[in-house]
């Protein structure tokens, strides 16, 4: 039976630029989706500012129907943060990847959250450089392969991979609210997204979660060790949960 | 894209399953998440990248809508019946 209708989506999404520029099986569509289901739980689709970085994440540019701006290099903490204090009625969302957050941008993490900016940041964590062939990043995980690293990574040479959330959560403030979801998870995923945005919305202060995300492309993985990777091997060194939630709310243990 | 888009649906005992392959990247993660182990891939039907897409056999299926959960381009559709 073959007939013409509509898929679901959530709301937010833009029909228009489907199927996205996103790889077969990147994670980037899972957060992607986890984002629009929390923002359209909330209802805050015409207050969004969306921005995203250089890397995979900007082909989210066009993936919402919401205004987008892109910005370099983990440049769009400040340029969200800009948006924020210019406009203080928007929600803005920062969405990057890890060598955008971790690596070349992370000054601006790590003052946006000791500033305690009312933005919300979403970094996912593939553990490689995708757009550029699956290089080194500052998440890759010990032994593990990448392009620059064809022996394993070697711990003693490029030293431990970042624990992003763990950083903020001792960095920010009260009011802070850190998290780190999985794209094996995306109800628990779009909760964390959820209470990021909120907190924002209720001027608590600095919200960032963390996503474990895959990349089958450049870790060169079939769909079922694309999700034993994800599920297994990454929270060996990334424990899934609340990092630090504000006082007025109740936490949330790994599951 | 157009508006709408070109859907296959099966029917099944629990509910209809909707795969579009405009689409389908065939990634494969749904294949791996199902409980019932009851997706595989089409022999018949191609994806946007040239690729085979899904495929569900109605006999197993429990509409139990994971597949549409983990697919990261909303290729899916479940829909249980009441």
């Amino acid at each position: 039976m073959s007939n013409h209708e509509l898929p679901r989506m959530p709301k937010s999404w833009r029909l228009e630029s489907k199927p996205h520029k996103f790889c077969p099986g990147c994670g980037h569509g899972l957060v992607l989706k986890a984002l629009g289901m929390a923002i359209d739980e909330l209802g805050i689709q015409d207050r969004v500012v969306f921005g995203c970085d250089i890397g995979c994440s900007l082909l989210a540019w066009d993936f919402f129907n919401v205004d987008t701006i892109q910005t370099h290099h983990g440049r769009t903490t400040p340029v969200v943060t800009g948006v924020k204090r210019a406009n203080p009625e928007a929600i803005v969302i920062a969405y990057m990847g890890d060598g955008g957050g971790y690596a070349i941008g992370s000054q601006h993490l790590v003052n946006a959250a000791a500033r305690n900016e009312l933005i919300t940041a979403i970094l996912v964590n593939n553990t490689n450089y995708g757009m550029t062939g699956g290089q080194m990043a500052p998440t890759t995980l010990p032994g593990q392969k990448t392009e620059t690293t064809p022996y394993g990574r070697d711990v003693k040479e490029a030293g431990y991979p970042t624990q992003g959330p763990e950083m903020v959560a001792a960095i920010a403030r009260e009011g802070a609210y850190v998290a780190r979801g999985t794209i094996a998870n995306l109800k628990q995923l779009t909760r964390f997204i959820k209470k990021a945005l909120q907190n924002q919305m209720e001027g608590r202060g600095f919200s960032f979660v963390e996503v474990l995300s895959a990349c089958p492309t450049n870790w060169r993985t079939n769909a079922k060790d694309t999700w034993e990777f994800v599920e297994k091997e990454m929270t060996k060194y990334f424990k899934v949960g609340e990092i630090k939630v504000p006082a007025a709310e109740g936490g949330e243990t790994d599951e | 894209m157009a508006a709408s888009l070109k859907a296959i649906t099966l029917e099944g005992e629990k509910g209809t399953w909707t795969v579009f392959p405009g689409l389908d990247k065939g990634c494969g993660l749904c294949i791996e998440k199902c409980p019932k182990k009851c997706l595989s891939w089409s022999k018949t039907v191609l994806g946007v990248y040239g690729t085979p897409t899904v495929e569900a056999n109605m006999e197993e299926c429990i509409a139990c809508g994971i597949c549409e959960m983990v697919c990261p381009d909303c290729a899916i559709k479940v829909t249980k019946k009441k």
